[in-house]
């Protein structure tokens, strides 16, 4: 099989120009200077395309989707061209036990050499029964394909960090790839979806230069999520200058003053959607008006919820699943203090009363 | 009686503790503007940068909180006996016991105070909370200065988590010294009306008065 499994609705043609452009585009996201695109276009062309194995868990497909079906196709249209998807269910043609086939002979023939993209958190409860393909757990396929790939690629939240099925209280225990994998070098493009320009750029450094770029302490490549949002935020001005939207739809929101106060998670979010954006049409969700919801930090459906405030109601640990405002909280506590001060000093007040008493009918008796 | 005049905090220490104070007052002020922000700058280009000058002003009186924390880290160590950890931590018999002749005393079960020259051991104990609350501030103020930093991600990331994780623990830490300020200016004060040792002078001279001859035995006045 080779990788016209899938793109029978897209045009499978990239006009050289499309090409050229989408390997500069990856180049500027991956932060290299202009005479390094020759040789990325270079790698690019080369005939060998690594085989992909692209495997679906727990997920909701949007990851493929925001891949594939981008406005400005010469992306997702580059993307199937640098390598060779010899494996993936949602654009593939094959079936059942065809697809099965599929799976099992691209593993054997390039064992060591192909690269497994993983999309969706793994289950791991209860022998990992909650995501079955085929008859196998997820947990089971995974078991069997990393070890035998050159690497893998986690993309998005849920393959990276066990995303939303991995939120509180977590039912059926999910993880990311990284928690299951560690034999093999892995990657994690997460976001929920991930900026295709992230996973086209980290695929373009392999080729290029045989290793993936630089990875920060959650595994996530540098070009993309060395900053925050909240460091390259168009709004940012407004931040400073103390402008900030009171409630969606006041007079500060049609101005386009900064998010911050209605709960925006930017400061606390590390992607590079401020400057690559989405869609080819310029876009993030702060430009539109919403804030950033942290969708590329771990756990963000825990930490980053309630969306529409500003520090949410984390859960302390050990306080039993109760999401408390820790405003209300530590002003109780004051409260408890302050009373607790006041009742203590006015005991000290009656007892000098009494002693003082005592002692005057002791001077009265001499 | 007859009272002795006796040094008890050396020079740095009362600099280390005006600075702690001080800044935490600033602290919490700023840091309470930057949680939530209550100037309204309706109008742009009104010249006004209330969140950049807070902020700043919050980075300053970081600089000057960590530098306090580091200069009693030192006295911990290198103090003199008072400022010592020995000097008050539970650790030893002594002090172990004069936690609980001293709460006895708070409690007004007894006359006879834990007092000594330096710390009573409860103080001392809570003291040595505060500070490990402080360097655990002193971590997560640091990683959210620097959020590109490899070092102070990996550090606050171990204890804290993710950035938003990290804004949520030194927000709560900040009750903490809000409370703690409450509850140890109300002891000092009842400490300073119920003996007559000069504890609230003592921080800015340095120097306290104790019964002649008997360290640490002051009784209720
Ligand atoms: C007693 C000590 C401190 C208190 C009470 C305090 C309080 C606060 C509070 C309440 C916030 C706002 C959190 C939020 O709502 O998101 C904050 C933010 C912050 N603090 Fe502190 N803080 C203290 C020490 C420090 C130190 C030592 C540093 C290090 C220099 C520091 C650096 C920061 C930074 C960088 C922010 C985030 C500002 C931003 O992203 O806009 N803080 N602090
Ligand atoms: S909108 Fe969000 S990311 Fe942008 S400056 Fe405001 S808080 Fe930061």
């Amino acid at each position: 099989m080779s990788r016209n499994v899938c793109v029978s609705c897209l045009d499978p043609r990239l006009s050289r120009r499309g090409f050229l452009k989408g390997c500069a585009m990856a180049a500027a996201a991956l932060g290299l200077s202009d005479s390094m695109v020759p040789r990325m276009v270079e790698a690019a062309s080369s005939p060998a395309r690594p085989p992909v194995v692209w495997l679906h868990f727990q997920e909701c497909t949007g990851c493929t989707e925001s891949l594939l079906r981008a406005s400005h196709p010469d992306i997702g249209r580059l993307i199937l061209d640098l390598i060779s998807l010899d494996y993936h269910e949602t654009v593939m043609a094959a079936a059942g036990k065809q697809a099965e086939e599929v799976l099992h002979e691209t593993v054997s023939k390039h064992a060591g050499k192909f690269i497994c993209v993983v999309e969706g958190g793994i289950p791991t409860k209860d022998g990992g029964v909650y995501c079955k393909i085929a008859g196998r757990t997820a947990l089971e396929i995974l078991k069997e394909v990393a070890p035998q790939s050159a690497a893998v690629i986690a993309i998005g939240t849920c393959a990276t960090f066990g995303g939303i099925q991995a939120a509180y209280p977590n039912p059926t225990g999910a993880v990311g790839v990284r928690d299951l994998v560690h034999d093999r070098p892995v990657v994690n493009i997460s976001g929920c979806p991930p900026n295709p320009i992230s996973f086209l750029g980290t695929v373009l450094h392999y080729l290029t230069f045989n290793r993936f770029p630089e990875l920060d302490g959650l595994g996530r490549p540098l070009f993309a999520y060395g900053r925050r949002n909240h460091d390259q935020c168009e709004r940012r001005a407004h931040f400073d200058e103390g402008r900030y939207v009171e409630q969606f739809g006041d007079s500060g929101h049609l101005k386009g003053y900064c998010l911050y106060k209605v709960g925006c998670k930017g400061p606390g979010t590390f992607a590079n959607c401020p400057a690559v954006r989405f869609n080819d049409v310029d876009v993030w969700p702060v430009s539109a008006g919403h804030g950033c919801v942290g969708c590329t930090e771990p756990g963000f459906w825990d930490t980053m919820t309630p969306f529409y405030e500003r520090l949410p109601g984390v859960r302390i640990p050990g306080d039993e699943g109760i999401i408390t405002k820790a405003e209300d909280v530590g002003l109780k506590v004051l409260g408890v203090a302050a009373a607790a001060v006041g009742i203590h000093a006015a005991v000290g007040a009656g007892k000098r009363l009494v002693a003082g008493k005592k002692q005057e009918k002791a001077d009265q008796k001499e | 009686m007859l009272y002795e005049r006796k040094t008890a905090w050396g020079f740095l220490f009362r600099l280390y503790h005006w600075s702690f104070a001080l800044s935490i007052l600033a602290l919490a002020v700023t840091g309470f503007y930057i949680h939530d922000p209550w100037i309204s700058t309706a109008n742009e280009g009104s010249g006004s940068f209330p969140m950049a000058d807070w902020r700043y002003c919050h980075f300053i009186a970081g600089y000057v909180f960590t530098a306090a924390v580091l200069v009693r880290l030192y006295l911990l160590v290198f103090g003199n006996r008072e400022e010592s950890f020995l000097g008050f931590a539970p650790v030893t018999g002594r002090n172990i016991k004069n936690v609980f002749t001293t709460l006895a005393y708070y409690l007004y079960l007894t006359d006879r105070g834990g007092h000594r020259l330096g710390h009573n051991a409860l103080a001392g104990t809570f003291y040595l909370f505060t500070l490990l609350f402080a360097v655990l501030q002193m971590i997560s103020g640091f990683s959210l200065l620097y959020p590109e930093s490899g070092f102070w991600q990996t550090v606050a990331g171990k204890i804290f988590g993710v950035q938003q994780e990290i804004r949520f623990y030194h927000f709560v830490f900040m009750w903490y010294f809000m409370i703690f300020a409450l509850v140890h200016v109300y002891i000092v004060v009842w400490n300073d009306v119920w003996s007559p040792e000069g504890l609230i002078s003592s921080i800015f001279t340095g120097d306290k008065f104790l019964p002649k001859g008997q360290e640490g035995a002051g009784k209720r006045a």
